[in-house]
Order: structure tokens, then C-alpha cells, then sequence
């Protein structure tokens, strides 16, 4: 163990990795701290030790009495580990490293946050809504604050932003679905390019989803109804 | 010598093969201070000479490990014992079976010779007196008939030495 902790902190100075011919030392940063080669299906511990996946799993599953990490004796939780996937080949061949008579699942996959919000498709729908906005003469108060806003254009928004940004917590924030608040930053993120972190963007990004769907019901409906 | 040709004692593995190949390459290009491999063709038993180190109660004594590594190495600690003369140390039987926890139950999988060399010569210089474990007699006389000190049930009880 602390030869291993002594490899990590011990590196020198790095250096171009290409202009050493030891190759054996070079890779060191990226060899599994259990069989030493460079890592095969690699997973990353939240304590940061690299290992194959096969490696960790047979550890963990048939030897250790422990959920502990090998270097380090942090807390391994299996839904937690955070795979590595480099270029190069894609799929690794389950055969390449066997152990006998155990079998080994698929390495935990990487878990993926939402896409990051696209600007310009946001700016698009917004002069959409502006545009239906503008048909709905008698609709809901809430309808009414829309037009209302839409028609103040850049005044109001910076109002709302505000209100936004008081906003404690973005979970409770989605999924009350304020259609009110959703609408707010919508015009908030309009006016200033998306201050808000994405997080909280993405968030904004499906409610303006819902919120297109419901006005376009609304029109429909006012349209039909008139 | 006891316990030195464990009977059911497999090939390595392959995965075991490689790493072992690993560390012999890792220990040439930089052994740890006071312990010399001594050079044989067999890569699943290794002779270590060790030094005590100045200053401490061992200090210019020589003494030898014998390290035997399983068919699953590392996934399975290696036994690690003194070969006859073994020091005289609290934690150090007089058929050479060290009581460290890392032997056995705190095995890891990312420890090496070499960091186990270094636990056993800290393990050493610590100690304050030189004499067997209270238990040795009875301890050395159940493992007569070459009993490896894997098969025992350790209990660590010290931490200071």
C-alpha cells in the first residue's frame, strides 16, 4: 500500500509523455492498482484509484470482507464508480481477461447528465411565442401575465428574473412545474444569455417544452372556440 | 524448516505470472533500503535478506524472509515467513510465522513485496524488547506438521510494535 501511495504522489514533474523511451513508467499513470498492466475496462473509485473492472469486481465480490477501495480503504460503492471510456477500441473482447470460473458482469456505466442547452433553438421558439402570444386575446390570467410580458418586452423580464433567481431550490422549482417561473426564466434567459448555471437551464429547457405543448393546446383551443 | 513446501501448492495464474514479472522488474530498478532478493528462477518463492536497521534493536543482524506467493496472487496475500534464525520479537514465532495483520486478514491487492518488506522491517525497528510472543510454545507446537500461518486465526491485539 505504501508503495502505492508513494507511486502516485512520487511522480515527477510530467513531461512530455512521448519523449521517454521508458515506456513501463509512463503508463504507471493509467495501470490498474491491482494487476499492474495498463487498465482493462477501466473504472475510476470516487477516492480516485484505477482499476480494471474485472479486477475490482473480483476483488470486491470474491476475496475482500470489506466494500473497501485496495490503495486506499475509502467506502467502494459499486454505483458509484465512474467508468473511463478513452478513444481507440470500443468494445473490449469479456475474453481477453478471464478468471477462471467467475463471471464477470458488465463494467457500471457512466452516468450521463442532460445535454447542455442550445441557445439558439431557445432564441427560435422564443419569437414563436411571442408571435402565438399575440392571438390569444381572452385566455387564463396565467395566459394573460404571458401577453402582458411579451408586450413589455425587455422591461418586465429582469423583474422575473429576480424572482427567478430567489427561487431556493431548482428541483422543487421542476417538477411544481411553475408554469409561471418557467415562463420568467425563459424571458430572463433570453434577455441576458443564460446566466443561470446549466443545471438549472436544463431544467428551464424542459419546462419551456411542456409549456410550448400546453399554449399550443391553447391556441388551438381559442382558435376553434372563436 | 517449517511449513517451506506447502503440500497442495498450485502453478501461478497468469494474471499472477504478470505481476509477479512486474514487481521482480519494479524491485531491480529500485529495491527498498536494506533488503536484497536473493536471485533464483523461481518466481512463485522469493528469499529476501533483510537488514536490520541502524539504530534500532536489530541493527547489524541478518535475517531472511521467505515469501510464497498462491495460485491467485494478489488476489490472495502471499506467505510471508522468516526463514531459521527467525528475530526474537514479540510478534515473531520461533518457527518464523509473523503475526501482521496485512499477512493476512488486511491483505490488499494493491500491496507488493516490497511494501510488505517495508511493514515487516517497520514492524522490527519498533519493537522495545527482544523476546518470542507469550504463546509461543503452544503456537509452534500446533503447527508441527508444517501448518502455513495463513491457515491460522490471527489475533491482532497490538498495535504499538
Amino acid at each position: 500500500m505504501e508503495g502505492g501511495l508513494g507511486e502516485s504522489t512520487s511522480v515527477p514533474p510530467p513531461q512530455s509523455p512521448s519523449c521517454s523511451g521508458n515506456g513501463a513508467n509512463d503508463a504507471g499513470d493509467f495501470e490498474c492498482n491491482i494487476c499492474f498492466e495498463l487498465a482493462q475496462d477501466p473504472i475510476v473509485t470516487l477516492c480516485g484509484h484505477l482499476f480494471c473492472w474485472p479486477c475490482l469486481y473480483r476483488w470486491l465480490h470474491h476475496h475482500s470482507h470489506s466494500q473497501e477501495c485496495p490503495v486506499c480503504k475509502a467506502l467502494v460503492e459499486e454505483e458509484k464508480l465512474v467508468p473511463l471510456y478513452g478513444r481507440g477500441k470500443t468494445q473490449s473482447d469479456p475474453r481477453s481477461k478471464s478468471y477462471p470460473g467467475i463471471d464477470i458482469p458488465h463494467r457500471p456505466s457512466g452516468q450521463r447528465p442532460e445535454t447542455a442547452p442550445l441557445p439558439d433553438a431557445n432564441q427560435f421558439a422564443n419569437y414563436g411565442f411571442g408571435f402565438m402570444g399575440g392571438f390569444v386575446p381572452m385566455a387564463t390570467a396565467r395566459i394573460g401575465n404571458f401577453t402582458l410580458a411579451t408586450a413589455f418586452g425587455g422591461l418586465i423580464p429582469s423583474l422575473f428574473n429576480i424572482q427567478f433567481h430567489g427561487f431556493p431550490d431548482a428541483t422543487v422549482y421542476g417538477t411544481t412545474s411553475g408554469f409561471p417561473y418557467g415562463f420568467h426564466s425563459f424571458h430572463g434567459g433570453h434577455a441576458h444569455g443564460f446566466p443561470q448555471p446549466s443545471s438549472r437551464g436544463q431544467q428551464a429547457d424542459n419546462v419551456l417544452k411542456n409549456l410550448l405543448l400546453v399554449i399550443g393546446v391553447f391556441v388551438i383551443l381559442a382558435l376553434l372556440c372563436w | 524448516m517449517t511449513s517451506s513446501s506447502a503440500p497442495s501448492r498450485k502453478a501461478l495464474s497468469k494474471i499472477a505470472c504478470n505481476r509477479l514479472q512486474k514487481e521482480m522488474v519494479e524491485w531491480q530498478v529500485n529495491p527498498p533500503a536494506g533488503f536484497k532478493h536473493k536471485v533464483t528462477d523461481n518466481l512463485q518463492r522469493w528469499v529476501i535478506e533483510v537488514s536490520g536497521a541502524p539504530g534500532t534493536l536489530y541493527a547489524n543482524e541478518i535475517y531472511q524472509l521467505q515469501v510464497d506467493f498462491p495460485e491467485h496472487y494478489p488476489m490472495e496475500a502471499p506467505q510471508v515467513i522468516f526463514l531459521p534464525p527467525a528475530p526474537l520479537h514479540p510478534h515473531i514465532y520461533s518457527n518464523g510465522h509473523i503475526c501482521l495483520d496485512i499477512l493476512y486478514d488486511s491483505w490488499s491487492p494493491a500491496m507488493t513485496v516490497s511494501s510488505v518488506c517495508i511493514s515487516i522491517l517497520s514492524m522490527l525497528s519498533s519493537s522495545t524488547v527482544k523476546q518470542r510472543p507469550a504463546d509461543n510454545d503452544r503456537y509452534v507446537k500446533n503447527c508441527r506438521n508444517g501448518r502455513s500461518p495463513k491457515e491460522t486465526r490471527w489475533w491482532f491485539h497490538d498495535d504499538k510494535v
